[in-house]
């Protein structure tokens, strides 16, 4: 239950503190850190205008996104102390539930008959397809390090007890990272401020979502990066620290990657469309070393 | 007692040919009843009290034949039962346009069949003896192949038939010549003649024929050629029914044989893992290409054939290394993936057929807003295309993550090979799983959501609830299989832990420990799901809602043609996998100075490549070189009498020379 209470906590200010770096960086002052949750109250208050062409499917499309990726946080531990879910093979289907509210999502968009929104949906439905490779790749090889198979046992099992493993850390932190970019469509796959349809992945599919549909839409993309983000610091964060330590390296960590993430989108431009299927594919191929790494650590050849 | 209504329901079927026309299906449905019952009923005994065996008081010159129901074979049994029944009850209203057009005795012939399917069928997987396995084995490829061209008036219909009819007797020839070998160095025509071969001999080389035989049936690449073709062709009911679980069938024999082997195990397990692993992601990259939905859904079936490949491959693998949780858990994987593919494939063609049914085309291309004008219909293939996915909470998912766990729990412990083996069935599964979602959103999006794409497009309606009453009955085991699974994933590994005769109480325990945990978050999503509908219901009362036109970007003129395509929705992937597809694009591009350029038309398509480079390549050689056989027919008398002396001559000098 810690873990929740700590993805709870950095939800509060990880959103705005992206935005607040990224208004440091181009030489405004920029809203107050809890500005995007005031946002999504009130688009939670508002009403709602629906395309004549969408269907029940855009009715339940962002409830079901909201809800897998509620449940979904749910299976996200801190290290030692478990979630609330947690048995063999739980990230199997912590992977397979960000797969259903994809899929809405993606239906969603498609419901509406628009070129544009058919487009981000076709984005998604594709970059979702190559970036899983990664993730589950990445949890393979955390698996055969530790010798467990599920999210909990493995983090509280990822011991760094000679030099080699630090390899393990640093590239599953950046592997995980890199997901995380791909997975909340942040720069340099997506680019969430562009004003241009024809360049953006998530936010087109969203386009004609109104009110408190794309409320629960933005709350979920908040959460979802806080998760894996999580998972990252688990990854990241030494274990032989006492817990208040430890609790007190993820919230400032927590601050790092949304600095991160606000100073990466500064000074970084977006990939061109055409690159992305390659970019994504390297992430897959980056967790690969992983695998290697972790056989030649265990001397299985 | 369930003898006689079995056998009864056998002998009435030929009254379906007496019976008026109106009639005819009425009596069919009672049949296959009556079938259900008596087998079911075998099935559950079976199931409860161990390996039945039941006289059918026939007998070949091998003797009498003996329904042999172990539980491997119940659990098919069950899955033919509920599909063929659901399959009848669809086929009631289905036909219904076909009824004052097709001559009696072709409904006749349609009814009977369907019904000697599902009686062949459940004989296949009862029958222990070479010769009554391989005669059930030969009345299901008949039966279906009459049932395949029902609109034989078609020539490709008629011609898709005969393709069918001949790659099903190539399997029956590699299967009987398998029975052969295997008899002839034993002396047991049967499965025990081939359990006593693997016990003196190699497997591999005949398990592998094996595989080829009974990989035509379920349509494993390469052998997959005719599940493209066959299942567009047939009707929707033939289809479901075909794809569901004559194809499965197949994958039967296949356990059977594995349940034999002894030796070669690793070379085996290599093999059926890589063929699985390539018809897993080929199948679901060639259904991402297909216009017609029904094609898509056929390689949607070669794709879950290909997953249940994986399982077995790891299972035999895991028994090759003799790590039994990988064993047990990766057959379950593939056993389970049995009955969910049959559930919601059949629910999957079944609504197509509806989408025929009320449009008279699948072709995506010229769908689209069906779901306003079809709510059930739609609702019902938006499940089956989660299902397939393997999202949960439904119960495609429940098969994969057992298969993914089996992989999981030996990867620690896992060599440098069976390591690489672990990541590369786990890439795949994730790869396909990632497929199919892009598949699907395709699949579902194009047919039923935005709006229309044709503008000659037929008005559509919802079908009958007579139609809709499989697709719920699907639904329910869908569901049922998804918040359950601890109950299925329990009964899969004991019927595995009776056919390998290795039991576990710990891999038991922690199997059902992690699908119960699986159930319950579903049970929790669909909970959570309901209440954020809840809220979003009330909060829509507070407020103003209304409707508009789709936000245009500016551009408020734009109308159905502004839509995704099916082929423009494939293009992203198509450019990453155009090595593997033969792609075309038939398009005349505008002239320099045509001024009034007349109206254009646009066409795509993609050829299976690996069918044209395994299959089709021998026969385009042989349709060439065959002709020059020609000269042989000179249409001289005196010719033709020379060839039978030639013939005694060769013989002759055969005979004197001892090599005969």
């Amino acid at each position: 239950m810690l873990s929740l209470g700590l993805i709870l906590v950095a939800c509060i200010y990880f959103p705005g503190v992206i935005v607040k770096v990224k208004a440091f960086f181009s030489g405004r002052k920029g809203p107050g850190v809890l500005q995007p949750w005031y946002d999504i109250a009130r688009l939670l208050k508002k009403g709602s205008v629906f395309s004549t062409s969408s269907s029940f499917i855009f009715q339940i499309g962002a409830p079901v996104y909201f809800s897998t990726v509620i449940i979904a946080g749910l299976f996200v531990p801190f290290e030692e102390n478990a979630a609330l879910f947690s048995f063999t093979g739980d990230f199997v289907l912590f992977a397979y539930m960000l797969g259903l509210g994809r899929f809405l999502i993606i239906l969603s968009a498609l419901d509406v008959s628009s070129g544009f929104e058919g487009m981000g949906a076709n984005r998604e439905a594709f970059y979702g397809m190559l970036i899983e490779p990664a993730f589950f790749i990445l949890l393979g090889a955390l698996a055969m390090f530790t010798g467990y198979t599920s999210f909990h046992d493995i983090f509280a099992n990822l011991h760094y007890d000679n030099y080699f493993s630090v390899i393990i850390a640093v590239l599953a932190g950046y592997v995980l990272g890199q997901i995380t970019l791909v997975e909340t469509s942040r720069l340099p796959v997506d680019d969430p401020l562009t004003h241009l349809e024809l360049t953006m992945v998530h936010e087109v599919m969203v386009l004609d979502h109104s009110g408190f549909d794309l409320g629960i839409i933005k709350t979920a993309n908040n959460i979802k990066f806080v998760l894996f983000s999580t998972l990252s610091a688990n990854c990241l964060i030494p274990q032989s620290l006492s817990l208040g330590i430890r609790i007190g390296i993820f919230l400032v960590l927590q601050v790092f990657f949304a600095a991160g993430i606000g100073w990466l989108e500064s000074f970084r431009s977006r990939n061109k469309m055409a690159m992305n299927a390659q970019y994504i594919l390297s992430v897959s191929a980056i967790a690969m070393i992983l695998i290697f790494v972790v056989i030649i650590i265990k001397n299985r050849i | 007692m369930m003898i006689i209504l079995f056998k009864t329901a056998l002998l009435l079927s030929f009254g379906i040919f007496i019976v008026p026309k109106t009639w005819k299906y009425s009596l069919g449905l009672v049949l296959h009843i009556m079938v259900v019952v008596s087998t079911g009923t075998w099935a559950f005994e079976s199931l409860v009290n161990g390996t039945q065996t039941i006289a059918l008081g026939v007998a070949t010159w091998s003797g009498p034949i003996e329904l042999v129901i172990d539980s491997l074979s119940a659990f098919f049994m069950l899955i033919i039962n509920l599909i063929c029944f659901c399959g009848i009850l669809y086929a009631g209203g289905y036909l219904k346009p076909y009824l004052p057009k097709k001559r009696s005795v072709f409904i006749s012939l349609h009814l009977f069949s369907f019904l000697w399917l599902h009686g062949s069928m459940l004989m296949v997987t009862a029958m222990r003896d070479g010769i009554a396995f391989l005669l059930a084995w030969e009345l299901m490829s008949l039966f279906s192949f009459v049932l395949v061209i029902f609109e034989a008036q078609k020539e490709s219909t008629l011609k898709t038939g005969i393709n069918y009819l001949l790659q099903m007797h190539l399997g029956f020839a590699l299967i009987m010549i398998s029975f052969l070998i295997a008899a002839n160095e034993t002396g047991g025509l049967g499965f025990k003649g081939v359990a006593m071969y693997f016990e003196q001999h190699r497997n591999a080389p005949l398990f592998l024929l094996f595989f080829a035989g009974f990989g035509i049936k379920a349509g494993f690449i390469p052998f997959h050629s005719w599940l493209p073709r066959a299942h567009p062709a047939a009707p929707s009911h033939v289809s479901g029914v075909m794809s569901g679980v004559m194809i499965k069938m197949g994958i039967y024999g296949i356990f059977r044989i594995t349940s034999l082997i002894q030796n070669d195990l690793t070379t085996i397990g290599i093999v059926v893992l890589t063929i699985g692993i390539i018809s897993g992601m080929m199948g679901v990259i060639m259904a991402i290409m297909q216009h017609d939905l029904k094609k898509l859904l056929a390689y949607h079936s070669i794709e879950n054939i290909g997953i249940i490949g994986i399982g077995l491959g790891v299972g035999i693998l895991g028994r090759s290394v003799g790590d039994d949780y990988l064993m047990l858990v990766g057959f379950a994987g593939a056993l389970l993936h049995n009955l969910n593919h049959a559930l919601f494939k059949s629910l999957l063609f079944f609504t197509a057929g509806n989408v025929f049914y009320a449009t008279h085309t699948v072709n995506m291309d010229n769908l689209g807003g069906l779901i306003k004008k079809m709510r059930y219909t739609s609702a019902a293939f938006l499940i089956g295309a989660l299902a397939i996915s393997g999202i949960p909470p439904f119960n495609g998912f429940i098969s994969e993550f057992l298969i993914y766990n089996g992989v999981l729990h030996h990867l620690p412990g896992a060599g440098f090979w069976m390591s690489l083996v672990g990541v590369a069935a786990i890439l795949a599964l994730v790869l396909i799983g990632g497929l199919c979602i892009y598949c699907f959103t395709k699949a579902f999006g194009m047919s039923f959501l935005g709006t229309r794409r044709m503008v000659d497009h037929q008005e559509a309606h919802e079908v009958t609830p007579m139609m809709l009453a499989p697709a719920a009955i699907i639904i329910g085991m869908i569901l049922f299989i998804g918040l359950r699974s601890s109950f299925f994933g329990e009964t899969v590994i004991q019927i595995l832990q009776q056919l390998t005769g290795i039991s576990s109480p710990a891999i038991m325990n922690d199997v059902v420990q992690s699908l119960t945990m699986v159930s319950n978050i579903n049970l929790l999503l669909i909970l959570l799901v309901g209440a954020i509908v809840g809220i979003r219901v009330w909060q829509q009362r507070q407020v103003a809602v209304r409707q508009g036109p789709t936000w245009g970007c500016g551009y408020t003129a734009g109308d159905f043609r502004h839509q995704y395509t099916p082929t423009s929705y494939a293009e992203s992937l198509r450019q990453l996998v155009n090595p593997l597809i033969d792609y075309k694009r038939h398009y005349k591009s505008f002239a320099e100075k045509e001024i009034f350029p007349p109206p254009r038309t646009f066409h795509t398509e993609s050829k299976d490549l690996i069918e044209e480079k395994t299959v089709l390549s021998w026969v385009h050689l042989i349709v060439k070189y065959l002709p020059k056989a020609g000269v042989a027919q000179s249409g001289l008398i005196n010719h033709y009498l020379i060839y039978p002396l030639l013939f005694l001559v060769i013989i002759g000098l055969l005979t004197i020379l001892n090599i005969l």
